[in-house]
């Protein structure tokens, strides 16, 4: 038998290839010059919204993670995602193990230039911390004020300008902010449940009682098969009837969080759809948020008059 | 859209310009430069994979990998480094359990369930989202950082040079073990060999296409070049070019459409392989 003729040749081709890319590597002109927009990719909707109005016609925002139907836990990248993330002057991150393909996207195209903004990192917050850090008003407060002092060290020219956008977004987020305070005056305590953890903050800010195990809740936020004992729990709150709300996370639904929902709905406890994205997709952050707080606020009622 | 004040994203019949026009982003040279270092590879020993029958061992190293990544993510390292450590251990195994190839499906199926349900576990432990577990089993290699090039690169060239001096060994003991073990060669260390260079493949052949894919690139390509050519030698050569062709293929199309770069992998390297078939089931229908 001969030697293989062919392996060096191999050897070469890799070398060549790599060769080859190393040389046609071109820098993207990324950095930001007075008179363009200033290029943001926001990981998820709700980020994009805050940062598009607060930016307001200085910036242009891609939002990644955007789509109604699908489970944002679930995102799969494709190549514009990753483009855009490489030309980026801003990009903003959840973080907290939400969004890992947008750190390894980073990662892939590194960019001194670019800021990043991780909400995780910013907020203290580590891998395992419940992740649903934009239902927290406080948070929200925290990480607009962090990207307005972010667009202003990116385009220092415009600062003024991000100031009096940064007053008009205060103003406008007091709005759904003002109705958490409501609600916390009048049903302060009230017991309710949750298919997810998404509802974990608003419920804490909301001086609500989450009672729903929260062996389940992260479970099914992981994606992962929630303890069956955690399962049985959930059922006997549920059938004790002192469940006031069951909030439904709408966009990560397993067939164990749709048998929750029907056993809710045979016990009238009133239901409350939230959603993990800005829905429908083209309104604003504050707009959205008003409206399940005003859901909310409104099955609260309904079971305190019922009764 | 974002990308208007840089390179055009528009598809030209000069693909001199569009390959230029990919590689000013890192990570688009990024998933060039591993994927082409991992087809290479999964050319070269998918061809040894095919020949030995070994393909269901390679599937299940790539499932036991998995575990391994998941363990890793879990304990907070680099994903490679649990998936060596998972199929190296696991090719061991394999290769001790039974001499010859065709009685092990049951010991390897066994061993392959129970390794997922650890991946499943580590998963299920590893407190952050499930979408770790999709990158490993799909591949994600837009987001290959430059770190994970260099590994890939001295790994799969270590492959290479090890594949070149065991060449004629794992040549005769795939093809004849009797005659090659009267020869004095043992199986044993060949089989044990063999597995180790599957495993280290399989390990950066995960990040391209996935656990679940991988058969897209360790076996396909080299089941139609060993329907092309009888010599070892131009086989591997054939598998080699097919893996490469693919994943350019794949790369160059993801650039344009907006859908998984491994869906374009293995659909190329499917397509290769149906043309092959059909166009060999002519001659017999028109004699």
């Amino acid at each position: 038998m001969k030697k293989i003729p062919y392996l060096p040749f191999i050897i070469v081709l890799v070398v060549i290839v790599i060769i080859a890319l190393a040389i046609t590597h071109i820098k993207p002109p990324t950095s930001f010059s007075n008179g363009s927009k200033i290029q943001v990719v926001a990981a998820e909707n709700f980020w994009g919204s805050l940062v598009s109005q607060l930016g307001g016609s200085k910036v242009q925002v891609l939002s990644v993670v955007s789509d109604p139907n699908a489970d944002p836990h679930e995102y799969e990248s494709n190549n514009a995602d990753a483009r855009a993330i490489a030309t980026a002057n801003y990009v903003i991150v959840n973080g907290a193990g939400y969004d890992s393909w947008a750190n390894k996207l980073i990662n892939a195209s590194p960019n001194k230039q670019r800021i990043v903004l991780n909400v995780a990192k910013l907020l203290g917050k580590k891998n395992g911390d419940n992740p649903h850090f934009w239902y927290n008003p406080n948070y929200v407060n925290t990480v607009t004020k962090n990207m307005e002092q972010n667009l202003i060290h990116i385009d220092p020219v415009d600062s003024s300008y991000f100031h009096r956008q940064y007053s008009k977004l205060v103003a406008s987020l007091s709005g759904y902010q003002n109705r958490i305070k409501t609600i916390k005056k009048r049903f302060s305590g009230a017991k309710v449940a949750a298919t997810e953890d998404i509802f974990a903050y608003l419920a804490q800010a909301a001086g609500l009682n989450l009672i729903s195990p929260s062996a389940f809740t992260e479970a099914v936020a992981e994606g992962n098969d929630p303890p069956t004992d955690s399962v049985v729990a959930f059922q006997q709150q549920l059938q004790s009837g002192q469940v006031k709300v069951l909030v439904y996370n709408e966009q990560t639904v397993t067939p164990l969080t749709t048998s929750i929902k029907q056993l809710a709905v045979e016990q009238n406890i009133p239901i409350v759809g939230v959603t993990e994205t800005v829905q429908p997709p083209n309104t604003s952050f504050q707009v959205w948020m008003n409206a399940e707080i005003i859901e909310l606020e409104n099955a609260l009622n309904a079971r305190t008059l019922g009764h | 859209m974002l990308s208007s004040t840089t390179a055009s994203s528009n598809f030209h019949w000069n693909l001199w310009l569009d390959f230029q026009n990919m590689w000013q982003y890192a990570f688009m040279q990024h998933a060039f430069e591993t994927g082409t270092v991992v087809a290479v590879i999964a050319g070269i020993v998918g061809y040894f994979v095919v020949i030995r029958r070994l393909s269901f061992a390679a599937h299940a190293l790539s499932h036991i990998g998995f575990a391994g990544a998941a363990g890793a993510v879990l304990i907070n390292i680099n994903p490679i480094f649990g998936l060596l450590v998972f199929t190296s251990g696991g090719g061991l195994a394999i290769a001790g359990l039974g001499r010859r190839a065709s009685s092990r499906d049951i010991q390897i199926g066994t061993v392959l369930a129970f390794m997922l349900g650890l991946g499943v576990l580590f998963i299920n432990l590893y407190k952050g989202y499930a979408t770790e577990a999709y990158s490993l089993l799909f591949g994600e290699i837009l987001g290959i950082s430059s770190s994970d090039v260099i590994i890939t690169l001295i790994v799969g060239l270590l492959i290479i040079v090890v594949v070149a001096m065991l060449y004629r060994r794992l040549l005769f003991t795939s093809l004849d073990e009797d005659v090659a073990e009267a020869k004095g060669i043992s199986m044993l260390t060949m089989s044990i060999c063999f597995m180790l260079l599957i495993a280290v493949a399989t390990s950066i052949a995960v990040q391209v296409v996935g656990v679940l894919l991988i058969f897209a690139l360790l076996v396909t390509p080299a089941a139609v070049a060993q329907r092309l050519a009888r010599r070892p030698s131009t086989g591997i050569l054939i598998s080699v070019v097919i893996a490469v062709a693919a994943t350019w293929f794949g790369l160059f199309i993801s650039y344009y459409l907006p859908y998984p770069v491994s869906f374009f992998i293995t659909s190329s390297v499917f397509i290769i392989y149906l043309i092959v078939r059909v166009l060999e089931l002519r001659p017999s229908f028109l004699a």
